[in-house]
């Protein structure tokens, strides 16, 4: 078989994953014809190299130049030069903080002339290869404290640079490691709370503070359930703290003049339900109970405290001086404006889409940054739910694409790499397109290969393609052909 | 491999997240673009604009086709917050063009930062020439909105035309989407009776704008624009010169003038003074001018024409000498003394001193206070009712037979029903103990009876007709409409027959037109056959009122006309003069008494009642 491939110099593509290939060519191209709608600009002439889509051409070809160049380097190469890598991204990582060019409030971009990169972009793959390198090691064991650690240093190091350089959207996004780590063996215990945390976070932006303690208290009975049986016991509780509240709330209304609201009839109910639940436990002694009434009651302080003692213990004057006090009421032209804006240009989409080039909002400038960050809401309105579902298959068909490709890896170096670039792109398409739909805070990190800007794609391109070649070792490289 | 199903496990588990992340997001994208339509609309919000095309207000022309009331083009200054942008402008420029104070402006602008997306009224009636400049200059954020003003040619009619004002919230509420903010609305006279045919339909331009709110042009092309529709002229029945020199003559005085044309029922004016300039209640200083007329202790707001309630005095004897005839219990011939007065015991009806006795048309001629005594109870004393309770009542229906106490059902807006006592009335005052002499002064006019000027002149169409009217109506025509309402056409009889009416006519003539047999000669013009009535009406505030019911010419009849000056003492004294001078007028168009004129001008006239 080695013959073949030594004798055949075509035999560039073989061994790739062409399934993996062919989604990123969706997805850039895809990528193109809304960058293409969400830049035009009428003022200039439709090829000058001003037009943001026409530096997109230039960009798609380096691109292209360094996934073949890519290609053609032996898999061991990013084995060998993953610490390195890592070394020089740190470097630039900190050349950035110290030199770097400010644009939206965020140190991190190199400039040079009219190209801006942004290192950040890089050292996450550097970061990727580096973990992949520390875990794949034989002596490496997920199990062992001082192992775990080194492998938490790797990953905060960058991260609190980028912190500092004011661009937290694109540090958390190392946190996705933590994907990696579970597909490794890391204990559940340590998963679980990072999710719940994660999950409330969301939650917190969906629904409202009573519907999501009621969601907190299902759930957790139910685990409880799972863990320790005894159902009947544990719908009697649940229903006991629901009946409590209700008739807390109806007793207020009667004779209180409604002095409480529903919500905080709930938590009252809850605290004391919770306390009779940690009674019962002590008594019958039962330790998982413990650990999930723990769970319980961090998860509820999780739940924005300040936010619910205002939304249902202050009268609305109160609460309007407060807002316009902290400025925070009529700021039309802050975060609340671009996400609403988003979601007014995404929704107009409907089925269909209004079609190419023929997207209002997006046209007449009213969502902000709609050619990078919020370029989803191009695909939503020009393209509608259609489009939308399309785009998003392409992003889910890539990462589980990559996952696949992992676990067929010989080594463990290219399996983590690839859980680590399936990580960082799930991350990604979670925060952007949540952002952009209103699920997810405003965090200004862009959307794998859709987003306009040279580094990210760039960046993204590497990121995949490194996994692509790994993927394709078995097939001797450029370095193996010269021996 | 150990712990190879553990590994399973966690694949699974991870390839399970990344369907439940996907799944959350498919499905919130799914929500906001099939299922929530708020965003569409929201949208459109965004990025259209629709532009209010203002139609012109209906003009109102006289019978002639003189203008009354013209539409002027003007504009409305409107700002947009959002769009202002972060440079700001010229404010000092602005406010010098536009001629508001900085005050102002900045008042304005902070209402509009409270909803930055809606154009603000910034000022309205922005003159042409002052919104060409403001084109020029192209203030960020402000545009100027074509809308029409009333201009008035005569400054006349300030009362029968109305003004118009901007609706208030029960109008949108009331007009069912009619109406919106910033439109305006007739409030009295004309304007408000027929506003659904003045105001017109306005139209919509939709167009397209970016966010900082600059347009980019019409949206579909136009295809969902709609042209405004102007409002329907209407022609009025008035007759604009005799209108204006109805309200000379009146100026000074507290009254109203109707005349009417009977054969048809047209007002062919409608005066009440004090008046007011329609100028005054349009434009920027409108609120201070409506201030100010609402507190003129004379209420010039008030239109004394339909709504006042008058004692009709001696005019009202021409209704009962004809209910008198009807019934029987009168003759033309018939003839009663009177010396100085009527006298039964202790009530007594005084009256001036005339030769005695009179028949029915010197009676009228003279206006005989004893006679009409005799004549009234006789009519309610009529034994045929067996009570004067139930002759009061018959009595009450000859009265409003004639469009006394009800409203007349004109075209007019807030048209008074005037009052005519009814028999319920006196049983509760007198709490049932009452006979024809409580009520004695009601046979002179007198007492519980109260008539608007439009009802007296309505009389005296029904007098010049011989027995029917009209309704009496303020429009002629209405472009685009081939007829008005059909009830203006249809004769409305009274309970007395026509050959009744022929005496009483003649009374009327003979006053005017035989000197020394009436009260009334002065009102002779020779050759026009004037048919005239005076009438004094005491009342308790102070001196009497000067009333006179008249039509001309004798036969076949071209206008009939009621004249009533609150105060303005005998019959004969102002209101003669005045109604004559304008029956002159219209039947001749000529003036050929210009020392009356004069005279009704200098008339010393002082109504205490309304000082200051």
């Amino acid at each position: 078989m080695q013959n073949r491939y030594s004798k055949n110099q075509m035999s560039l593509f073989e061994g790739v994953d062409g399934i993996a290939v062919i989604l990123y060519l969706l997805l850039v191209f895809a990528g193109f014809v809304n960058i293409i709608s969400a830049s035009y600009n009428d003022e200039i002439e439709a090829f000058s190299f001003s037009q943001n889509y026409i530096k997109q051409i230039f960009w798609m070809g380096t691109a292209f130049t360094v996934a073949l160049f890519i290609l053609l380097l032996d898999s061991r190469f990013y084995h060998m030069f993953a610490y390195h890598s890592y070394a020089l991204g740190i470097l630039l990582l900190i050349a950035v903080l110290l030199f770097g060019r400010e644009v939206n409030g965020a140190k991190a971009w190199f400039e040079f002339g009219s190209v801006r990169i942004q290192p950040v972009e890089f050292a996450k793959i550097a970061t990727a290869l580096a973990v992949a390198r520390l875990m794949s090691n034989y002596s490496f064991s997920i199990k062992r404290i001082g192992h775990l650690v080194r492998v938490a240093l790797i990953i905060f190091l960058p991260l609190a640079i980028i912190i500092l350089q004011n661009d937290t959207g694109s540090g958390v996004v190392l946190c996705s490691f933590i994907f990696v780590l579970y597909r490794e063996g890391l204990n559940k215990w340590i998963c679980i709370p990072v999710l719940i945390v994660a999950t409330l976070f969301i939650c917190s932006f969906l629904f409202t503070p009573i519907l999501l303690l009621l969601l907190l208290l299902l759930l957790f009975a139910v685990s409880s359930a799972m863990m320790i049986g005894q159902w009947r016991l544990h719908i009697v509780f649940v229903a006991t703290i629901c009946l409590s509240a209700i008739m807390l709330y109806v007793l207020s209304a009667l004779l209180w003049d409604g002095a409480l609201s529903g919500y905080v009839s709930l938590i009252i109910a809850t605290v004391g339900g919770v306390l009779v639940a940690a009674i019962y436990a002590l008594k019958k002694n039962i330790s998982a109970m413990f650990l999930t009434l723990a769970l319980f009651v961090g998860s509820m302080l999780f739940v924005p405290t300040a936010d619910t003692i205002f939304e249902s213990v202050l009268k609305e004057h109160q609460k309007v001086r407060i807002l316009s006090f902290l400025g925070i009421m009529s700021d039309p032209s802050g975060a609340d404006y671009n996400v609403n804006q988003s979601k007014i240009a995404i929704g107009s989409g409907g089925l269909f889409g209004k079609g190419f080039m023929e997207g209002t909002q997006i046209k007449y400038n009213f969502v902000p940054e709609k050619h990078t960050d919020f370029i989803f809401c191009t695909v939503g309105e020009e393209w509608g739910f259609v489009g939308s579902m399309f785009v998003l298959a392409l992003l889910c068909g890539l990462i589980l694409r990559l996952m696949k490709m992992g676990e067929r890896q010989e080594e463990p170096f290219g399996r983590i790499y690839s859980y680590c670039v399936s990580a960082i792109l799930l991350f990604h398409v979670l925060v952007n397109v949540g952002m952009t739909v209103g699920l997810m805070p405003v965090m200004g990190i862009p959307l794998p290969f859709l987003s306009y800007g040279g580094s990210s794609l760039v960046a993204f391109t590497i990121l995949v393609f490194i996994a692509i070649r790994l993927d394709a070792s078995p097939r001797n490289g450029l370095m193996s052909a010269v021996r | 491999m150990s712990g190879g199903n553990d590994a399973y496990i966690r694949r699974t588990i991870l390839r399970a997240i990344v369907f439940v992340i996907f799944g959350v997001i498919a499905l919130r994208v799914g929500y906001i673009q099939l299922f929530d339509t708020k965003y569409k609309s929201l949208a459109d919000g965004n990025v259209l604009r629709y532009e209010v095309q203002y139609a012109p207000r209906g003009e109102i022309i006289d019978r002639n086709g003189e203008y009354l009331v013209q539409s002027k083009e003007c504009y409305d200054l409107m700002v947009t917050y959002r769009d202002i942008g972060k440079q700001g402008f010229d404010t000092v420029r602005l406010c010098d063009l536009v001629g508001i104070s900085k005050d102002k402006l900045l008042r304005v602008l902070r209402d509009a930062r409270s909803a930055p997306r809606k154009a603000t009224l910034v000022a309205p009636f922005v003159p042409t020439e002052v919104k060409v400049r403001l084109d020029e200059y192209n203030f960020p954020g402000f545009h100027s909105v074509y809308r029409t003003m009333r201009n008035y040619p005569r400054k006349i009619g300030g009362n029968l035309l109305g003004y118009l004002e901007e609706v208030n919230r029960n109008d949108i509420k009331d007009g069912e989407g009619e109406y919106k903010m910033g439109d305006y609305i007739g409030r009295a006279g004309v304007e408000a009776a027929y506003e659904r045919h003045l105001r017109g339909k306005d139209g919509v331009k939709i167009l397209e704008k970016d966010a900082h709110g600059a347009i980019k042009g019409s949206y579909m092309d136009g295809l969902y624009d709609t042209l405004p529709v102007a409002g329907k002229r209407i022609t009025c029945t008035i007759d604009a010169r005799l209108q204006a020199f109805a309200e000379e003559l009146m100026e000074g005085k507290v009254g109203a003038v109707v005349a009417i044309e009977p054969s048809t029922g047209e007002i062919l004016v409608m005066a009440s003074s004090p008046t007011f300039d329609p100028d005054e209640l349009i434009g920027r200083e409108r609120g201070n001018n409506y201030m100010r007329l609402l507190n003129n202790k004379r209420n010039p707001l008030f239109n004394r024409a339909v709504k006042s309630k008058y004692p009709p005095g001696s005019t009202f004897k021409l209704v009962q000498g004809l209910i008198g005839l009807q019934e029987g219990v009168l003759t033309p011939a018939q003839a009663y003394p009177c010396h100085l007065g009527y006298h039964v015991g202790r009530i007594s009806q005084k009256c001036h001193p005339h030769g005695s006795p009179l028949d029915l048309r010197n009676a009228v001629a003279q206006s005989c206070n004893a006679y009409f005594c005799y004549v009234f109870r006789d009519i309610i004393e009529n034994r045929k009712y067996g009570s004067v309770k139930k002759g009061l009542e018959v009595w009450s229906d000859y009265v409003k037979s004639f469009g006394y106490g009800r409203k007349l059902d004109s075209d007019f807006i807030g048209e008074g029903p005037g009052t005519v006592p009814t028999r319920e009335l006196y049983d509760k005052r007198y709490r049932g103990s009452w006979n024809s002499l409580t009520v004695l002064s009601l046979s002179i006019g007198q007492g519980e009876l109260g008539c608007t000027p439009l009802q007296m002149a309505n009389m005296a169409a029904i007098v010049a007709n011989r027995g029917y009217y009209y309704i009496p109506h303020i429009v002629k025509a209405i472009e685009g409409q081939d007829s008005i309402d059909r009830r203006f056409y249809e004769k409305q009889y009274t309970k007395v027959a026509t050959e009744h009416f022929t005496p009483i006519v003649e009374g009327m003539w003979r006053g005017v037109n035989v000197a020394g047999a009436g009260t009334s000669w002065r009102a002779h013009v020779p050759g026009l056959d004037i048919c005239g009535k005076t009438g004094t009406a005491q009342n308790p505030h102070g001196k009497d009122h000067s009333t006179f019911l008249s039509f001309a010419p004798k036969d076949n009849p071209k206008i009939a006309i009621s004249v009533y000056v609150e105060f303005g003492g005998f019959g004969a004294t102002i209101a003669l003069p005045i109604a004559s001078l304008l029956e002159e007028y219209y039947l001749t168009d000529t003036i050929t008494r210009p020392q009356l004129v004069d005279y009704v001008k200098n008339l010393p006239y002082n109504p205490r009642h309304y000082a200051e």
